[in-house]
């Protein structure tokens, strides 16, 4: 990962790649580079679609070795949803394939003068862009199938639907799993729209004749990535919990504890919440011939996707996350795992972030376009986005557009991003955490559940309530950190509860680099990270007034427990005070 | 569901139908206890779990809707919801965890602790148990018997499919050996305000 390829997409006579040393960026990756460089080259106040944005892909600090969870693929640029910095990540195979190719980057640079679609071919030999105006209109699965014919199927894809094409702000950018199916999407923050205004349609990867990156002490590698794979498949998380039942094993525990956002947020329990269950979906999994243990791209050893398949038994999608399950499912008062899986599929297919349009689908609802509960309707509504009508470009521009149009006021976003699936009048200290973060309402943003060994901040006492705020501030920075190594987030668990694990991270990066790493050093990584984001959204205009939730949190107690969101404003204030 | 009619249903089932019952598992179901006590008297001493693994294994512990820490400190009265998780993914999951890192990030819906004295009597209550501690408690709260309410029994044998009478090698109904698809029809618990179910698996050969 030594160089830096810039496609300028509005050069005079069509493209034009410029490749470069990475330079400042050495020893950078994901969301490090993605945001640092972000902060520095892009003009804050200009339109997120417009050719002064950028977008910039980058795979993580690991990616492209033999090392175990180091597929995540950062995607930046300004969000059109948010105005905000974005970062997005997702799994998948593009990452590891990029690293091989040897890249820190590829960054899409201004804006074609004609409506002309262009798609990308990356391997070893360089880069080619060509004009290939029959994709227009493809949805991702189609879009796939069609490149595979051109380009085989021992590559990666990355792709936006038509949601990305029309440029709407809930687009996605979808990447291809092991069975290049489009199932894995850098979904938050509208990236899909600045793909979109790129006028790129795919980004096709062949890393066919490139090797491993190879670590500095191979020898050192190799042990430190046998330590890391051994604590992760010891632990009852990672090595059972997530891979027997996914992320939806979270479902029943947050309506048992009332944090289960309901109807629109209405509520934090679901009465038939055990339908929509991670358990119930394993068995459905299991029972239809899908599986409820696959790994989103190769050298995942968690492996908590699946496949769901349909009553015939053919399939139907890979398996929902608790998210896409809650937002389509209790949050619209939907309690059927296939209604829920058919739009997950419509999702990945027409390219939107799935948070954000079952979000969406529930503010619709309480605009009263369908009822609570309407499964068809709900499928209805998806197709309208699909076909990019005028209803459906409200509302595939998300939440916090369609509560506009239609004069609605329980409308949860942050940063006019929809808030994910954990209500935090029941868990408040998320509710830090969406408040402030740099990307808008976002769960992962403080997600890396290892402060504790990483002592961001110092010992905090996590049992006093005011111990909330310097818990979403350590949680904010270590997430910053590992987003950066291009490594899952799921491996916090194993690093919070086994020191030994941890230790072996960071072996793994001492021993690629060449260095000696210290979690004080993840630690000044993340602050790096989160003060660089800060500055762009200060430039942009954001201020601390926009660090708040909606004032329907304020106000409104959500039963059980008869809350509401009690965090000061002048406590929120302080999450960034280091 | 003291003192009303009950139903006594002892079904024989293959071992590998066990995920059939699931549903009833996570959505709870009357366990008979000695009430009131603490949580910790009721996993270990009137069920009989091994103080180690409900100390490693069940790391969180929902009691009437309330993350609880101290099971030593929690009282289960007559009537009381106990719900029962292993280790969760992710913040919330870490959130949850009993005596957790990030406890304080749920502290409006923590169990604040409660006076643990007085005389205690027969009673039931609710238990739902989740992810992997399906499987493992699973069989053991189905030998032992577990109490629906009939609507519950009706709902959940209406709704099984042939795959699961399949696996039914016996039943009986108030020690009346009973067809298992009779269950089926939803007359078979007229006039009981609950049924007393009892699974005993059987693995296969």
């Amino acid at each position: 990962m030594d160089k830096i390829a810039r496609i300028d997409m509005g050069a005079a006579g069509g493209p034009k790649v410029t490749m470069e040393e990475v330079g400042e960026y050495v020893g950078l990756g994901g969301r490090a580079l993605t945001s640092l460089l972000i902060a520095k080259e892009v003009h804050p106040l200009c339109h997120a679609l417009g050719a002064e944005n950028k977008l910039v892909f980058a795979p993580g600090m690991l990616s492209g070795t033999a090392g175990a969870m180091t597929g995540r693929l950062s995607v930046g640029c300004k969000s059109p949803l948010t105005g905000t910095i974005k970062e997005s990540n997702a799994g998948g195979q593009a990452a590891q394939v990029l690293a091989r190719l040897g890249y820190a980057a590829i960054i899409l640079e201004g804006k074609p003068a004609s409506d002309d679609l262009y798609k990308i071919h990356v391997n070893k030999d360089g880069i080619q862009i060509s004009v290939d105006n029959s994709l227009k209109l493809l949805d991702n699965y189609p879009l796939v199938d069609k490149l595979r014919k051109e380009y085989g199927d021992k590559v990666a894809y990355i792709t936006i639907g038509t949601a990305g094409e029309r440029k709407l702000l809930a687009a996605s950018i979808a990447c291809t799993d092991p069975e290049l199916r489009p199932t894995r999407h850098c979904g938050r923050g509208g990236v899909g729209a600045v793909m979109g205004a790129k006028g790129v349609k795919a980004i096709i990867l062949d890393d066919a004749g490139m090797k491993m990156r190879p670590p500095k002490e191979p020898e050192k590698y190799r042990d430190a990535n046998r330590k890391f794979v051994e604590g992760l498949r010891k632990h009852p998380v990672t090595g059972e919990g997530l891979p027997a039942y996914g992320t939806n094993v979270l479902t029943n525990v947050l309506n048992e504890a009332g944090g289960y956002p309901t109807y629109n947020f209405k509520t934090g329990q679901f009465a038939t919440s055990a339908k929509l269950s991670g358990e119930a979906q394993a068995e459905l999994e299991i029972k239809r011939g899908g599986t409820a243990t696959h790994g989103c791209h190769r050298g995942c050893v968690i492996q908590c996707s699946g496949i769901y398949n349909d009553k015939d038994g053919h399939y139907l999608t890979k398996q929902p996350e608790y998210e896409t399950v809650w937002s389509h499912g209790g949050h619209c008062g939907i309690d059927d795992l296939d209604t829920v899986a058919r739009l997950d599929f419509m999702d990945d297919n027409i390219g939107v972030d799935t948070i954000e349009m079952g979000v969406t689908i529930g503010v619709a609802m309480d605009a009263g376009i369908i009822e609570f509960g309407d499964k068809e309707g709900a499928i209805r509504l998806m197709e309208e986005v699909g076909k990019g009508t005028p209803l459906g470009r409200v509302l595939g521009c998300g939440a916090a557009v369609t509560g506009k149009v239609y004069g609605v006021e329980r409308v949860p976003v942050v940063k006019d991003q929809a808030l994910p699936a954990y209500d935090p009048r029941a868990i408040q200290g998320i509710g830090v955490t969406y408040a402030t973060t740099t990307m808008g309402a976002d769960h992962t943003a403080g997600y890396a559940i290892a402060t504790n060994i990483l002592k961001v901040g110092g010992d905090v006492d996590p049992l006093k309530t005011e111990g909330q705020v310097e818990l979403s501030r350590n949680l904010q920075i270590a997430t910053a950190a590992i987003d950066s190594t291009g490594m899952c987030l799921f491996i916090a668990f194993a690093i919070m509860d086994q020191p030994e694990t941890f230790q072996a991270l960071l072996d793994m990066l001492g021993a690629f680099y060449g260095i000696t790493m210290t979690g004080d050093d993840v630690v000044a990584l993340g602050k790096k990270v989160l003060s660089a984001e800060r500055d762009f959204n200060a430039r942009a205009g954001f201020t601390k007034q926009h660090d708040r939730l909606p004032r329907f949190f304020y106000t409104e107690p959500i039963a059980p427990h008869n809350q509401t969101f009690m965090m000061k404003d002048e406590e929120l204030d302080e999450v960034f005070n280091w | 569901m003291n003192g009303v009619p009950q139903a006594s249903l002892v079904m024989t089932m293959g071992a590998d139908r066990l995920g059939c019952f699931y549903p009833i598992l996570q959505q709870g179901f009357g366990v008979p206890a000695r009430v009131p006590c603490t949580v910790k008297e009721l996993l270990c001493d009137q069920f009989g779990m091994d103080a180690g693994y409900v100390a490693e294994r069940i790391t969180t512990i929902f009691l009437n809707g309330k993350a609880t820490d101290n099971i030593d400190k929690a009282v289960a009265g007559n009537g009381a919801l106990l719900a029962l998780s292993a280790a969760m993914p992710g913040l919330v999951g870490a959130t949850m965890r009993r005596g957790g890192y990030y406890a304080a990030m749920r502290s409006a819906i923590t169990l604040g602790e409660q006076d643990t004295t007085g005389s205690s009597s027969d009673g039931t209550v609710r238990v739902k148990l989740f992810n992997l501690l399906l499987p493992e408690l699973g069989p053991e709260f189905l030998g032992r018997g577990i109490l629906l309410t009939s609507a519950e029994a009706i709902e959940f044998f209406r709704d099984q499919e042939q795959d699961f009478w399949s696996g039914c090698a016996r039943a009986t109904l108030d020690d009346t050996l009973v067809a298992p698809k009779a269950l089926k029809n939803g007359e078979t618990f007229a006039g009981t305000a609950a049924v007393g179910l009892t699974v005993l698996f059987r693995k296969k050969g």
